[in-house]
């Protein structure tokens, strides 16, 4: 019985690996070697795609450019959304309800639906092609999934935590940076975590808002053929960096997002 | 250390309170004196919270001042009126250790480390937080968090007032008991006003010097426990203070007579009475009946044994009336008659005792 949950289980991980490993497997080979024969491991192993890409400006640019806007994006939506959420958590107005909603329907239009109104109007500001274009796009999507997350932890939070500061003589600022934001880290970081998560993964926005200084590395990687023919391999092991910064995030904030789960805001 | 007093203070969490019932909590003139303690009691969602959230300027009232000292601080905010407040879940700061939580208001305050270690030592003795000061509350059990709650509230001793909203409603029975006979005999030692917030009548009479009783955002009574038991200047306070609470029968008033279910009956203020056709009520306590073959003639429905007493459910037309007999008393077995003790009915027009 053991065994048997053992073996499903390892079946499994085998399963949602493959394609992984797929790609590692096709980064450490020669574009001739992928396309010329069927192996399970290189033959002719090689870093020669990952030395290109580290030395090659037009690549790893490309991950310097996306991390660029990435950050920025990240640092902007929290910093906006975390006031924006404790009006929502702490206080009632008129249309809170309403303007609560109303957040989300920025994610009900797809991305495409804005990739002309933001290229013209960012060609006529001069914001083209420049990292924080990418990264005020980005903030369409991502603040209001940040107020969304942040107000679910801020509302775990009871506000007779600010009366209790308040009476023992903090002003509100100084309750808010020294006791809240630690308060509630975890959803800062799941936060934080879901706006880096879109900004990275998203494609369509950010090639239409870049041509060459700001261009991101998933622009790059669309590129299959150049003038020396197909770079299978060289694209292969481009995808295996790029998954790197994702996995690298996740694990650090992997309890968190458990926690935000059990809240039921992510 | 001051004298806090509430000047028509009114208060509705509504923009538009146009009506009675808009207001949370009604015209309110009180004064809490110096170094006395005093408890809220009412029900749930009777304002109780409001009043508190008032005095320590959390909200500022619709309507009317606050004075402390005659000085008005309506307007000023809640860390300038030095007020301790413990509210009824705990409310730690999670990322601070257990000491730095109690030391938190006092270094607020600027007061120097050893003052500061002093005092905090004092307060965790008294709480049996010794053996926990250094780690972190995070994780500790409610009734842990709960202590060093009451701790913060504790530890300042130059507030003004302390006061607790339902401290204990998450502390396990044992502990209440414990931890209520130390915030009193604290009072005893301190003197600073404190004010009690419960909806449990025995937290209230054995905590308080003056017991101050809401009912639907009104102070129905303010009187010392003995004078809430004996006086009930509220039908609410006859049935809600006391285990059970006072008889209320319907009754019939006219030029000071009392009549109930045809038998006239002498009641301490009926004779102050001066209008009639108002709902009229006779208030008397389980406690002040007794047998008397002078009396009237009632039913028994049932006798409960209690122990150190006895008690017994009769019953005239349709109206139960309830008594306590002391252990041992005997009950009559036919035609029992039941008398009213004059000193200790009363008489009240639509809830209010006639004066």
């Amino acid at each position: 019985m053991k065994n048997a949950k053992l073996l499903v289980t390892l079946l499994y991980i085998l399963f949602l690996m493959l394609p992984i490993y797929w790609l590692l497997n096709m980064s450490f080979k020669t574009t001739n070697e992928i396309l010329g024969t069927f192996s399970l491991w290189p033959m002719n192993f090689t870093l020669d795609n990952y030395i290109k890409i580290f030395t090659d400006p037009t690549w790893y640019n490309g991950y310097l450019n996306s991390i660029t806007y990435v950050v920025i994006n990240t640092v902007i939506s929290v910093t906006v959304a975390l006031p924006a959420a404790y009006a929502f958590s702490r206080y009632r107005f008129l249309g809170d309800k309403h303007l609560f909603f109303w957040l989300l329907t920025n994610r009900m239009a797809p991305p495409a639906v804005f990739a002309l109104p933001f290229f013209q109007l960012y060609s006529a500001t001069g914001l083209f092609d420049t990292h924080i274009a990418v990264a005020l796009a980005h903030c369409l999507f991502n603040i209001p999934l940040a107020v969304w997350i942040l107000e679910g932890f801020m509302s775990g939070v009871p506000k007779e935590l600010d009366e209790t500061a308040y009476l023992d003589g903090y002003s509100f600022w100084r309750f808010f940076v020294k006791i809240f934001i630690p308060t509630i880290a975890a959803g800062i970081g799941v936060a934080a975590f879901f706006c880096f998560m879109y900004s990275w993964v998203e494609l369509l926005l950010a090639k239409t808002l870049t041509s060459v200084a700001a261009k991101p590395i998933a622009a790059t990687m669309t590129r299959t053929a150049s003038t020396a023919g197909y770079e299978l391999g060289l694209l292969a092991a481009a995808g295996a960096l790029t998954i790197i910064p994702g996995a690298f995030v996740i694990y650090f904030v992997r309890n968190y997002i458990a926690k935000g789960f059990a809240l039921g805001r992510v | 250390m001051a004298e806090i007093k509430l000047r028509q203070v009114r208060h509705s969490y509504l923009r538009d309170h146009r009506k009675e019932e808009d207001w949370a909590l009604k015209e309110l003139n009180a004064v809490w004196q110096d170094g006395t303690a005093y408890a809220l009691l009412g029900p749930s969602g009777c304002g109780k919270t409001t009043l508190l959230n008032i005095i320590s300027g959390l909200i500022t009232p619709t309507e009317g001042r606050v004075l402390f000292d005659d000085r008005d601080v309506t307007d000023t905010p809640t860390g300038e009126r030095h007020i301790a407040q413990v509210f009824q879940f705990p409310v730690v700061y999670d990322t601070m250790t257990v000491y730095d939580n109690l030391a938190f208001p006092l270094r607020n305050r600027g007061m120097d480390s050893a003052r500061v270690s002093a005092r905090v030592g004092e307060i965790s003795r008294m709480l049996d937080l010794d053996s926990m000061l250094s780690q972190k509350a995070y994780g500790l059990t409610a009734d842990g968090k709960q202590k060093i709650s009451l701790g913060r509230g504790l530890v300042r001793e130059d507030v003004n007032i302390i006061m607790f909203d339902e401290p204990l409603t998450v502390i396990d029975p044992h502990l209440k008991w414990q931890l209520r006979s130390k915030l009193k005999e604290l009072h005893q030692r301190v003197g600073v006003t404190m004010i009690y917030v419960t909806h449990d009548q025995t937290e209230a009479l054995t905590f308080a010097d003056q017991v101050v009783v809401i009912y639907e955002g009104t102070v129905v009574q303010v009187g010392t426990p003995v004078e809430l038991f004996e006086k009930p200047q509220h039908t609410f306070v006859g049935h809600f203070i006391g285990s059970p609470g006072m008889n209320l029968l319907p009754c019939s008033a006219a030029d000071g007579a009392t009549v109930f279910s045809g038998i006239p009956v002498q009641t301490t203020n009926a004779h102050k009475f001066k209008t009639n056709g108002r709902r009229m009520e006779l208030g008397i306590r389980p406690e002040f009946i007794r047998f008397d073959n002078s009396g009237f003639e009632v039913e028994i429905v049932k006798v409960d044994d209690l122990g150190r007493y006895q008690l017994v459910e009769t019953r005239r037309a349709e109206n139960t009336i309830k008594m306590i007999l002391a252990e041992g008393t005997s009950i009559p077995a036919e035609r029992p008659r039941i008398a009213f003790d004059p000193k200790h009915t009363w008489l009240y027009a639509d809830g209010w005792a006639v004066s």
